[in-house]
């Protein structure tokens, strides 16, 4: 292992790498789901996002001993992972609909323009200069960029159960902009916005089967009488 | 005092559950329990006026100061008025298959929904304060698909997505507020609202730019600001009337509490120019919005949503003006919006049950047909638009007199400008609505004059006095409320 | 004079470079082929086969079609040009960079390989054939998200490096360990793999052994080609493989192994690592060929935007994230 060479950038710590590394698999999957056809394939990347940012918890409450992000990881697990796809899957099950419904624009379009606007959140956030004491500040741009790829999924995805996982994905955005950010905010706090999380889902899981009786779809496409 | 707070946190909780109960009790129980809860909080919120407008009120994580003390007593006065409402409004519901459950579903719904609106104020602490507004946006969107329409429950989906997806960017808001507040105060901060305004000028100003910024779009989506404001219409029309008179009165009300909160925090550490500026750039694109969709509109309901983003949008440019009196008019106009919006709501309800369909158009001859209704609707709607001598009127006139007097002249300006394009707006639905005579065709029997029931018009009558109240004058321990409430927004303590 | 002792001369290693990727290619082409097969069951061919294979199409007639012009006949011969030149350009051997490597940095070897691939699109539409036509007017409009995702992976290299040579940012990821797991690289790496997945024709993209006329986009280029002129376009995509498989191992992934000076024993040494490295990517890449199955056409665009996300990705974590 020699010295570097003149204007090599030096690499991140191993500690910093691996959670950026998790956060960007996060901003990955996050386009998996924009690409996702199947409805269960969604909630299944959505799960596997929660997983990440569960795991990055305690990857964080290791390397910078901060206890609580282990409850706090724990009740991640236990409601991202569990609970929500667990209540969507039955949810899809019970309506019979597997596909989702056509989007606005088409893929390439879509990547492209999630990749804007991802570029976008990197320019905003490397701008603001926030930081916080036990991540990487390049995890908070992810964060930001996670949070508005989610509103172009929720904007060009045109079926309910798609904009529900875009909006819970937006959730798990700002929670992993809060381990940045607030990583000492009082574990109860944290724990009454899951659970605030999990009523959020309730009620999700109760207007999407309302709207399916009313309009025997999952499409969003047939909502245009409210005008004007 | 203690017990003041820790009651009004409690009692509307106590109805919800009371109307949980499965059927053992008696049908009027539950609706008297929920009009007894009302009136509860109502009193106790009238008690608490003087003692807020000597100073804060605490009790561990409960803290009411003048402004928050507004906020629940024009909460408490609609719930109140609204419950009486509804029993009438019930009464016209029960050929529904599904009654019961149906009117189970609408005390629960609307009782948790007041819980939550009261304890928002309450709160002392901006993550609960999240809280509670996200409460009341998963309580109001099933209220607003409770009908069961096709159009109800796309106007539930519409709402709840825009405003979970606006409370996750209030969210990050919060969370951006506690990395201030924790680089100042250290990382035990627990997100109390006063210690970080004690820590004003010390936080950290991008911070705070950044979470005011978020907090104004986040909040704002709740509170119908332009261009967040598209569930609005929606969700108002589409919610049984009930519902939409606490939605546009209480609700936009209680969000924009959230709104000042942050304003109170970024003007205490940036000053006030970057705050204000922002507030009025919204606060005038919704006006604008508004005033401009009230000249063409068909259906009663969204009439008075429109009007509801109008009066949000007046808010804003108030708290946008800066001045004490200005201050002094947005605490005013949230009391006297509440009492007027509710009576709207309510008389549009009667007008929409008695003809059985909310189509302007259609509606035709309501000064014949209902005559108790219609003159108090008619008052309503001249109160929305700002004529003497009701408390709207004081309340804007406060408001522009704070602009000139800050020398703000363009946009105060533009405010009573756009403020009488919405009045035109208004004023031409409603003599089309009241005072044309119904067309009836050659042998067609002329509906009966008669009012759907005497439940609905009684609160109507309470909202009238009310707004005379506050518009000819207001009792002087509520003029001392507001006075306080306008010094803190200036910064003091 | 003993063996560890024996240098070889500077023009001799730089020769061994490129007859390495010459003779080597088809080897590795052979591998893949073996190990697809025993993981389905099957004996599968010799190893050595593509060399037999070879060795028949030189001996064979060449046709060409009626109206074809000058370009379908020289086509593959510019192609394998192209093809001997570039290894002299990237870290084939050696740690240290050899004399002609300056001619062109990983750009410029990326350009030639680029030239090549459009000869032999050219040569295809001029054949008039319908098939070679398709293969290349898809090849080409595929390559238009393929090509700025190599850019935007030697972008990512070049921005950790301050410059785009190949032999110095080998030696940068050889310095430390951190420099591989860094998510940037990750991210850069991925994106070249899948890029590789495209250019040489493995599933998901096509099937590389199979005659299915309607998804061939590589392998249907050298539809109208006979002869020796087909064995050298062969001849020339084997090459093209391993030049891509050799620039995503020594520079990207596991960039050890090669001979930090010009001694026999440490450049016969080298060559063995670079024949080995080559064989277990290929295996890889015939353990993905048997999990997975080939993407509708309109599908592909997909894959190449996920690869051109990941590497956009890799170009933001590494400037805004510094990761």
């Amino acid at each position: 292992m020699g010295p570097l060479a003149e204007g090599v950038a030096a690499p991140p710590s191993s500690y910093a790498g691996l959670t950026t590394g998790l956060a960007v698999l996060m901003l990955v999957i996050e386009f998996g789901m924009l690409q996702a056809t199947l409805l269960r394939a969604q909630v299944r990347l959505y799960a596997a996002q929660s997983v990440v940012i569960s795991i990055l918890a305690v990857v964080v409450a290791f390397a910078r001993s901060v206890p609580e992000l282990y409850g706090l990881a724990a009740f991640s697990v236990l409601l991202k992972v569990v609970a929500v796809p667990l209540v969507m899957l039955r949810l899809l099950r019970r309506t019979n609909q597997e596909i989702a419904a056509s989007r606005a624009l088409g893929v390439a379009s879509m990547v492209l323009l999630a990749v804007a606007v991802a570029a976008f959140g990197f320019f905003a956030s490397a701008r603001f200069g926030l930081a916080g004491p036990v991540l990487p500040a390049a995890t908070l741009a992810v964060a930001v960029a996670i949070v508005l790829v989610s509103f172009v999924l929720m904007i060009v995805r045109r079926d309910v159960v798609s904009q529900a996982i875009g909006f819970f994905a937006l959730e798990n955005g700002v929670s992993l902009a809060s381990m940045v950010v607030a990583a000492g905010l009082p574990l109860i706090l944290e724990v009454v916005f899951l659970f605030d999380l999990l009523v959020a889902v309730v009620v999700f899981a109760v207007l999407i089967r309302v709207h399916h009786e009313q309009a025997e779809s999952l499409s969003t496409e047939t909502l245009t009488e409210l005008r004007g | 005092m203690t017990t003041v707070l820790v009651a009004l946190a409690v009692v509307p909780l106590l109805a919800a559950v009371l109307a949980l109960l499965p059927g053992r009790l008696p049908a009027p129980a539950v609706s008297v329990a929920a009009v007894a809860a009302g009136v509860t909080s109502l009193v106790l919120a009238l008690v608490l006026v003087p003692a807020a407008a000597a100073g804060p009120v605490a009790a561990g994580f409960l803290r009411v100061d003048a402004i928050s003390a507004i906020f629940i007593l024009a909460t408490a006065f609609l719930y109140a008025t609204t419950a009486v409402y509804s029993i009438g409004y019930l009464r016209g519901e029960h050929q529904r298959a599904d009654f019961a459950r149906y009117s189970r579903l609408f005390w629960v719904g609307l009782n948790l929904f007041a819980w939550a609106m009261l304890c928002a104020p309450l709160m002392d602490n901006l993550a609960l304060l999240w809280i509670a507004v996200e409460i009341t946006t998963v309580v109001s969107a099933l209220l607003v698909a409770l009908d069961g329409t096709r159009r109800g429950a796309e106007a539930a989906w519409k709402y709840v997505l825009i405003a979970s997806a606006g409370l996750g960017i209030a969210l990050l808001a919060t969370i951006v507020a506690y990395s201030a507040g924790a680089s100042v105060l250290g990382p035990g901060y627990d997100l109390a609202i006063a210690p970080l305004l004690g820590a004003g000028p010390m936080l950290p100003p991008s911070a705070v730019r950044l979470a005011f910024v978020l907090a104004v779009v986040g909040f704002g989506t709740k509170v119908g600001l332009f261009p967040v404001h598209t569930w609005l219409p929606d969700a108002h029309s589409e919610a049984p009337t009930p519902v939409s008179a606490m939605l546009s009165g209480s609700l936009l009300a209680v969000s924009f509490y959230a709104v000042l909160r942050y304003y109170q925090i970024a003007t205490a550490a940036l000053g006030g120019d970057f705050p204000r500026g922002v507030l009025l750039v919204f606060g005038m694109l919704s006006l604008l919005l508004a005033a401009m969709y009230l000249i063409e509109q068909r259906n009663l309901k969204r009439l008075l949503a429109y009007s509801s983003v109008e009066h949000m949008g007046i808010l804003a440019i108030g708290t946008a003006f800066g001045a004490p009196l200005a201050y002094a008019g947005v605490l005013l106009h949230v009391l006297a919006h509440a009492a007027a919006k509710g009576n709207a709501f309510f008389g549009a309800g009667v007008l929409v049950r008695a003809y059985r369909t909310k189509d302007i158009e259609r509606l035709r001859g309501g000064l014949d047909r209902l005559p108790w209704t219609a003159p108090l609707f008619l008052l309503a709607i001249l109160a929305l638009s700002a004529m003497p001598p009701f408390g709207l009127f004081r309340s804007e006139f406060l408001i522009v007199a704070g602009g000139l007097g800050s020398e703000r002249f363009v946009p105060a300006a533009a405010m009573v400008a756009l403020v009488t394009l919405a009045f035109l707006g208004l004023s031409m639905a409603t003599t089309r609505m009241l005072f044309v005579p119904a067309e009836t065709g050659p042998g067609a029997a002329s509906a009966p004059r008669r009012e759907p029931s005497a439940w609905m018009v009684a609160p109507m009558i309470v909202g009238v006095v009310a707004l005379l109240v506050l518009g000819l004058h207001p009792p002087d321990t509520l003029s001392a409320l507001i006075a306080q409430g306008a010094a803190e927004l200036e910064g003091a303590r | 004079m003993t063996l560890h002792a024996i240098t070889l001369p500077i023009p001799v290693v730089q020769a061994l470079q490129v007859l390495t990727v010459l003779i080597t290619a088809p080897g590795i082409n052979g591998v893949i082929a073996r190990v697809e097969a025993r993981l389905q069951g099957r004996r599968g061919p010799r190893v050595l086969q593509p060399y037999f294979d070879l060795a028949k199409l030189f001996r064979k007639e060449a046709l060409a079609p009626i109206g074809a012009s000058w370009v379908f006949l020289a086509a593959p011969l510019i192609a394998m040009t192209c093809y001997l030149t570039v290894p002299l350009l990237i870290p084939v051997l050696t740690t240290f960079p050899l004399p002609l490597a300056y001619m062109g940095d990983i750009l410029g070897g990326g350009f030639i390989l680029a030239l090549a691939s459009f000869v032999i699109a050219v040569a295809a539409a001029s054949t008039g054939s319908p098939y070679a036509q398709l293969g290349a007017s898809r090849a080409k409009t595929f390559a238009a998200i393929t090509e700025p995702v190599v850019l935007f992976v030697v972008f990512t290299v070049a921005l950790v490096t301050g410059t785009d040579l190949p032999y110095a940012l080998a030696k940068t990821v050889r310095a430390s360990a951190d420099q591989i797991v860094r998510p940037a690289h990750l991210l850069a790496a991925a994106a070249l793999f899948m890029v590789i997945l495209y250019e040489t024709g493995r599933i998901p993209v096509e099937t590389h052994t199979g005659t299915n006329e309607f998804g061939m986009i590589e392998e249907a280029r050298p539809f109208e080609h006979s002869g020796p002129y087909l064995a050298l376009l062969r001849w020339g995509s084997t090459m093209k493989q391993l030049i891509l498989f050799v620039i995503l191992i020594n520079v990207f992934v596991a960039p050890w192994g090669l001979a930090s000076d010009a001694t026999l024993v440490a450049v016969g040494l080298a060559i063995l690592a670079l024949i080995g490295k080559a064989a277990l990517l290929g295996a890889g890449i015939a353990v993905i060929d048997d999990s997975f199955a080939k993407l509708r056409l309109f599908k592909i665009t997909e894959f190449v935007s996920a690869a051109f996300m990941l590497a956009v990705l890799s170009v933001f974590t590494l400037y805004f994230g510094g990761g």
